[in-house]
């Protein structure tokens, strides 16, 4: 994993964070936290998409029907008033138990009087998202993320620095939160590769540092165009050199309504490629919109939507416009919380190639409900329907459409 | 002198206290408004001094949301919740900062000066707090009803200063504040704010909040 440069440099310096002499000092204080969540499913017949399968399911035939569908440590070390060192690891069962890293990183805030700056540096989650507000990136709502947030954990990941300017509305005895974001990165240049080669899946399966993901034996990768290219993505891996950028606003009403807004793009130069890894740099670019409404202290509403392009390849011999969007609602009583999810995402194939086809188009439609049974532990089930179609299915002889219906029942502790 | 913007009556209660009454310019109660008495005859016991007050923090949220104290006292600031709380203060007053597990809590914090003192969190920045710390001991905060009955003894019977703050008030740094004669230890008081309240703002988190 030569090209991995990107963990390597973190590690580095967690470790010069973490056994700095001012480590020594007396004010450091490390606290941990994690959660273990133990899933029953239905598996799928069809072997998934990591497994380099055609399946649309996480969990197929080869995983266990019951067992540990994620567990995860978070760890802050209070470094100073204004610096902290934060770590999450994950594990994944699928499809070799994993245990890894998701985040890493440094965090500077300082105490502010008015105007509050902040920054963040190491390998991080941009906050796109508002449906994965819980521990390690999770989602307090459905075990499965939308498609579109799913994406954001297997293919997105910051490795670089994040700014951040607010004027928080209490400090300023307003209504209105504001925060404007910027952050350059490195790494982050296949991303991409899976929405053309695989489309929109709503999961949970997030991809942990130097992590590589397997897709489907597509026939077009038998093609001397794209010959070069291995039948996985390594999401995180730094391929031409280039930084890549996103800037973000955030508004919030009152924390009744929170809206964030992000323009993400890796810079990808789509012509470079490691014959190493067989990886190429895609040019990803999308636009980010969330809105979350509080229509009361039990109920809400959470939509997302992104649009966007991903090439590769000298001529943009890959090129896809895609969009993903999803409308979420929840209400909480007494100790459950029930949550109900539509969403939609739509890959265009732009190009050429006729032999690779990349157009796929998925709906799905999520419901679930869970208990608090203690403030350790939580109980509950879901139940999904994925309508999926790719036009790659067609050439090895598939049908165009594949439909799954995955119900999990899942058991979390919380410590 | 300022304008005379309050009635007071002589009415007799059951309870041997002070009942004072607060209320905005329309005449709407208001809770949450600070009320002390300022003279030589209601300064704080010993024992008022000597207790160690609690600044909770709970679901997000400071508790109580104000809190009066009096001079030299202390103040504990337990962290209810499962999630690291960075208490700060800029204050005149007192100025501090506590980072807060709920397993590892910190000593006391001592309140030497008046004043006011404005809490904020710097990981839920919506999350707001006061200490009032008065040169009294006889004080407290209005419930809902807009009613506060401060306790007295047939010794603090005299001319006091009746001094009302809350957080709606322009400038957080100037208590509003009448004459008052108090002829026993029975009597109602109604004090009607003499400013504009700044809006009410009514912020609804919840645990989904905490990734900002």
């Amino acid at each position: 994993m030569k090209q991995m440069i990107t963990s390597k440099q973190l590690s580095a310096m967690l470790s010069v964070l973490l056994l700095s002499p001012y480590v020594a000092a007396q004010d450091i204080s490390t606290h941990f936290k994690g959660a273990i969540d133990v899933s029953l499913t239905n598996p799928s017949n069809m072997k998934a998409w990591h497994q380099q399968g055609w399946g649309i399911a996480r969990f197929d035939k080869g995983s266990n029907q019951l067992g540990v569908s994620r567990a995860v440590l978070s760890t802050r070390v209070d470094l100073s008033s204004a610096w902290s060192a934060h770590g999450v690891a994950q594990y994944v069962a699928d499809p070799k138990d994993k245990f890894g890293l998701t985040e890493a990183y440094a965090q500077y805030q300082p105490l502010a009087q008015g105007y509050q700056f902040s920054a963040r540096i190491g390998g991080f989650y941009p906050r796109m998202s508002l449906e994965n507000p819980a521990l390690g990136w999770a989602s307090p709502y459905t075990y499965h993320y939308s498609a579109l947030n799913a994406w954001l954990g297997e293919e997105v990941r910051t490795f670089g620095a994040e700014f951040e300017l607010k004027r928080a509305a209490r400090r300023f005895r307003s209504k209105h939160d504001i925060s404007m974001i910027g952050a350059i990165f490195k790494g982050n240049d296949p991303a991409g590769t899976l929405i053309a080669w695989r489309g929109f899946v709503p999961h949970d399966r997030q991809s942990v540092f130097n992590e590589r993901i397997g897709f489907a034996p597509l026939k077009s990768l038998s093609t001397p165009q794209l010959r070069l290219q291995g039948q996985y993505v390594e999401p995180f891996t730094e391929i031409d050199g280039r930084f890549g950028y996103y800037t973000g606003l955030h508004w919030s009403y009152l924390k009744r309504h929170n809206v964030r807004l992000y323009w993400y793009d890796n810079n990808g130069d789509p012509s470079a490629i490691n014959y190493v890894t067989k990886q190429y740099a895609w040019d990803t670019k999308f636009w980010s919109l969330a809105w979350r409404a509080k229509l009361s202290a039990q109920s809400q509403v959470i939509m997302q939507a992104m649009l966007g392009n991903t090439a590769m390849g000298l001529n943009r011999g890959v090129d896809n416009d895609f969009y993903s969007w999803f409308v979420m609602f929840s209400h909480t009583f007494d100790d459950y919380r029930v949550s109900a999810k539509a969403e939609q995402s739509k890959v265009i194939d732009k190009d050429f190639w006729q032999f690779d086809e990349n157009a796929s188009f998925t709906q799905g439609a999520t419901i679930n409900v869970q208990k608090s049974l203690s403030e350790k532990w939580q109980l509950g089930a879901e139940l999904q329907f994925i309508d999926y179609e790719a036009d790659a299915r067609l050439a090895v002889g598939r049908t165009l459409g594949l439909d799954e219906q995955i119900w999990r029942i899942t058991a979390q502790y919380q410590f | 002198m300022r304008k005379i913007l309050f009635l007071f009556g002589f009415v007799s209660c059951s309870s041997p206290a002070l009942e004072v009454t607060i209320s905005d310019s329309q005449g709407k109660a208001i809770s949450g408004a600070a009320v002390w008495l300022a003279g030589d005859q209601w300064q704080a016991s010993q024992s008022q001094k000597d207790k160690v007050y609690s600044m909770g923090q709970k679901n997000r949220a400071f508790v109580p949301h104000t809190l009066i104290i009096p001079t030299k006292s202390k103040v504990d600031f337990p962290n209810f919740d499962s999630i690291l709380h960075h208490v700060y203060s800029f204050s005149k007053a007192k100025s501090f900062e506590l980072k807060l597990y709920r397993d590892k809590p910190l000593a006391p914090v001592h309140f030497k000066e008046t004043g006011v003192v404005e809490l904020g969190c710097n990981i839920h920045d919506w999350m707001l707090g006061y200490i009032l710390i008065v040169n009294s001991g006889v004080y407290g905060v209005s419930n809902a009803q807009g009613k506060v009955n401060l306790d007295i003894n047939s010794t603090q019977l005299g001319n006091a200063q009746l001094n009302v703050w809350h957080e709606r008030f322009e400038n957080l740094d100037d208590p509003e504040s009448m004459s008052l004669t108090i002829t026993q230890v029975s009597q109602s008081v109604k004090y009607q704010i003499k400013q504009p309240l700044l809006e009410k703002m009514e912020f609804l988190t919840d645990e989904t909040d905490d990734y900002e």
